[in-house]
């Protein structure tokens, strides 16, 4: 609680602007034109910029804006409110409040002013011009896709034999879509630009109008390998609003689904990578354990991919102790044939030659592009939102981040296989530790609002719920690929084209996870 | 021109046509069993080229005549290639002029032909694919000259037919430069047909293609002659290497046994020469593009060091 005090002093923020404070967040009501002269002062205190997300209050052409601060050594994130219709763009101090910036510009039409760059962001071309969804006056219905606005502008680069090379969102392989636009000289990359949005499926808005229970199913379909970690983030959000405590089973088993995510979806990133080297001989065996964990999920929870387990105060059903032991079982086989698998495709000579040095991630990104999990990780930044803002089954039983230096593929390679292993040891302790007991409690529903944060198989990802009239007036969702796309972007500069995609799955970001 | 060239011409072109698809999929199968998987039939390449032939054929709306000849051209060329490297039977005469030099232009021939389709359908992907290839083949077309005299003039002879005649003469005990020689040939074999160290034939990373790539427009007919040229290639490429360092088995003389005989030992020796590459192919991860000529370099190393062997005896 010192650090907390020590920078509550150092921003000198006046104590009546303090509007709440809870176990994952302190709020600040600031007026707007104080928010760009705070953010300076607190750039200077190791900070980073996490978050902005906009909420439309009743009175008409009313809008919030909300301010995600994470400062080191603070267990809580530091949240700035304002209120403004004509708000300043913070992006000369935080560069990684452009792409939030434009996701409020495109979703409620707010103009940040000072941003350098005002495109659309999510909005494609069709949607026609002062079209902005996320108001509460637009009604979610289909609507006529517009023919005549301005087309999108990529950066272009100019000089001799420099050509852009536009990749997608079709592609040769059956993968998310997402546009990639390349200039390069010969092999070499100059610039990447990346275009996503062609997933966005509208669930912030489809969210609105919807009870608290119904907002779980929501939240754990942004994407599929993160299930569990978005429908956690979301639950806890509202739990917090809720002042609802889990029981501590539940708390267990939760804690027990999120390292089982964590480990097949960090497993399918092994595969991935060795795939996209042509060394498929590796990719197979780590396919086949991720297999393994699958079906273990599946015997858990009934789905594969652990859905429908979460709800609000707790679990849906508990899972039988012998089940729990056959999973365990499961866990060691994994974990004792990764271990295997690990050390020899890694000490594989042409593996070593493709992954090390290639699309290196340089630690002063970190913090200025808001950069998390392995990618921040790999870099050399111990940053982890289960050590640095522990929630759940993580308050008691921590773990320690576990961190690389190189920051190239190399690095984030060894160290997802480092993190299963240790993910699956702590499956492994924790199973025979379950206390017995009731795995959900009652609950009423109250208006309230309340952030949450979880850390994904990707890295951080925050869910903002606001309840009004006992159902989800607004549901916001940043999960970490939304923040971690720009790493990609800097990565790839003077690396070669073929090896784009050996970085691109190095990272393997979510294209669900950024167009919610 | 009589008979018995004829008669040689259709029985060589055919059995190439005939045992290439089987060949792929041998190496595909046994990728697949050092995978862990299944793999598929061992016909399945036949049954793809026959699905292929009956599948719509679709032109970029950019595409000129260039995609409209390339997938025969290609085959052709290769089939003329075909006739220069006798499989099962080594006639007495030289019935088809055979030079190795015209084999290896033949081969560049096909390969300039598949560049300017990725060129021709004005796609990125097939830009590229034709760039990088390009690049290879500048860097690849030396080592392979080499390969070549080295060959030569260990064999003493520029014609295939006579190459292959002497090594069947000297088998078993020929001198330790043959030996040498299987490894640029296979090398050779694993640059030519776009396998892993050098290509990956089974990538669907379009940023990473270079064969591939130039085919990525092809569809239908042209894309079955296209996998068909490929297979050939490799069929091609495959026979120098068993014909020279393994030889036992062709036929010398016309008739029906030892043809059936030459027939089913070529089948055999590929086979194992296949099981060989697809271990080969799972051993490694598939290199930065850059470094791609330091595998060739082995090709070259190799040939050299036959020929100062070779002059040294």
């Amino acid at each position: 609680m010192t650090g907390i005090h020590a920078h509550y002093s150092a921003l000198s923020l006046p104590a009546e602007w303090l509007i709440g404070e809870d176990g994952t967040t302190i709020t600040y009501a600031v007026p707007d034109d104080r928010i760009a002269a705070i953010a300076e002062t607190l750039l200077a205190l190791e900070s980073r910029l996490v978050w902005i997300f906009c909420t439309e209050e009743r009175e008409e052409n009313s809008y919030t804006l909300w301010y995600v601060f994470e400062l080191a050594e603070m267990r809580k994130y530091l949240v700035l409110v304002l209120s403004t219709s004509h708000p300043v763009s913070l992006v000369e101090i935080y560069p990684a409040a452009s792409r939030f910036e434009r996701a409020i510009s495109d979703g409620f039409g707010l103009q940040f002013s000072g941003s350098p760059d005002t495109r659309r962001l999510f909005l494609h071309e069709a949607y026609p011009c002062g079209f902005h969804p996320m108001k509460k006056s637009v009604k979610n219905v289909p609507i006529v896709p517009s023919q005549h606005t301005d087309p999108y502008e990529f950066r272009s680069m100019e000089g001799t034999s420099v050509y852009q090379v536009p990749v997608g969102p079709v592609h040769a392989g059956i993968i998310e879509p997402g546009h990639f636009r390349f200039s390069v000289i010969g092999e070499d990359i100059l610039n990447l630009e990346i275009r996503l949005g062609y997933l966005h499926r509208g669930i912030e808005k489809l969210a609105e109008g919807c009870s608290p229970e119904k907002g779980v199913r929501i939240a754990e379909s942004v994407s599929g390998d993160e299930s569990v970690a978005n429908a956690c983030c979301y639950a806890m959000a509202v739990e917090q609003i809720l002042s609802l405590s889990i029981p501590v089973r539940a708390v267990y088993l939760r804690g027990l689904l999120l390292e089982l995510e964590r480990s097949w979806s960090l497993l399918s990133d092994l595969a991935g990578m060795v795939t996209d080297v042509a060394f498929s001989t590796a990719a197979s065996r780590f396919t086949i354990l991720r297999e393994m964990l699958q079906r273990a999920c599946e015997r858990l929870t009934g789905s594969r991919f652990l859905k429908g387990i979460i709800v609000i105060g707790g679990v849906s059903h508990d899972i039988p102790d012998d089940v729990l032991m056959e999973v365990k079982d499961t866990v060691m086989r994994v974990r004792v044939e990764l271990e295997k698998i690990q050390s020899w495709a890694i000490s594989v000579p042409s593996v070593i030659d493709r992954f090390s040095t290639t699309g290196v991630v340089r630690e002063p990104l970190i913090d200025p592009l808001a950069l998390s999990g392995p990618i921040a990780r790999a870099s050399g930044r111990a940053l982890d939102v289960r050590c640095d803002h522990p929630y759940g089954l993580y308050d008691t039983y921590p773990v320690s981040p576990l961190i690389r230096m190189t920051g190239d593929v190399m690095g984030r390679f060894a160290l997802k296989g480092d993190e299963v292993l240790s993910s699956l040891s702590y499956v492994n302790e924790l199973v025979t530790q379950i206390p017995k007991g009731p795995v959900q409690t009652e609950y009423e529903v109250r208006d309230g609002y309340a952030l949450a944060a979880v850390e994904s198989p990707r890295g951080r990802t925050l869910c903002f719920v606001r309840i009004a009239d006992g159902s989800i007036d607004r549901f916001a969702l940043s999960t970490a690929s939304f923040c971690n796309w720009m790493a990609l972007e800097h990565a790839v500069l003077g690396n070669i084209v073929p090896d784009f995609p050996v970085i691109n799955k190095s990272m393997n970001l979510s294209y669900a996870g950024t167009d919610l | 021109m009589n008979g018995e060239s004829i008669l040689f011409g259709l029985l060589n072109v055919a059995f190439v046509l005939l045992i290439s698809p089987f060949f792929m999929m041998v190496i595909k199968k046994v990728k697949a069993r050092v995978q862990g998987r299944e793999g598929p039939h061992l016909l399945q390449g036949y049954y793809n080229l026959a699905k292929l032939f009956r599948k719509e054929t679709l032109y970029s709306e950019y595409a000129g005549f260039i995609s409209r000849i390339a997938p025969y051209a290609a085959l052709s060329i290769l089939l003329v290639a075909a006739l220069q490297i006798p499989l099962i039977w080594i006639p007495e005469q030289e019935l088809v002029t055979a030079n190795i030099i015209v084999f290896l232009y033949l081969l560049v021939a096909g390969r300039l032909l598949i560049a300017l389709l990725g060129l021709d359908t004005a796609s990125t992907f097939g830009g590229m694919g034709s760039s990088r290839e390009m690049s290879l083949s500048a860097i690849i077309e030396p080592v392979t000259v080499v390969v070549f005299a080295a060959l030569v003039y260990v064999m003493g002879s520029f014609s295939i037919h006579g190459i292959f005649r002497t090594a069947m003469t000297t088998f078993p005990a020929y001198s330790p430069t043959v030996l040498l020689l299987s490894v640029p040939l296979f090398i050779l074999i694993i640059v030519e047909t776009g396998r892993v160290p050098v290509d990956n034939p089974e990538t669907h990373l379009e940023l990473t293609m270079v064969h591939e790539g130039m085919l990525l427009d092809t569809s239908g007919r042209n894309l079955a002659l296209f996998e068909l040229s490929h297979a050939v290639k490799q069929t091609l490429l495959m026979a120098i290497l068993l014909n020279i360092v393994v030889p036992a088995g062709i036929a010398l003389e016309l008739s029906a046994f030892a043809l059936v005989l030459g027939g089913a030992v070529f089948l055999l020796k590929g086979t194992v020469l296949c099981v060989i590459i697809g271990l080969f192919e799972s051993a490694y991860a598939k290199m930065r593009f850059f470094q791609i000529p330091n595998f060739f370099m082995i090709a070259f190393f190799f040939s050299i060091l036959t020929i100062f062997i070779e002059v040294m005896m």
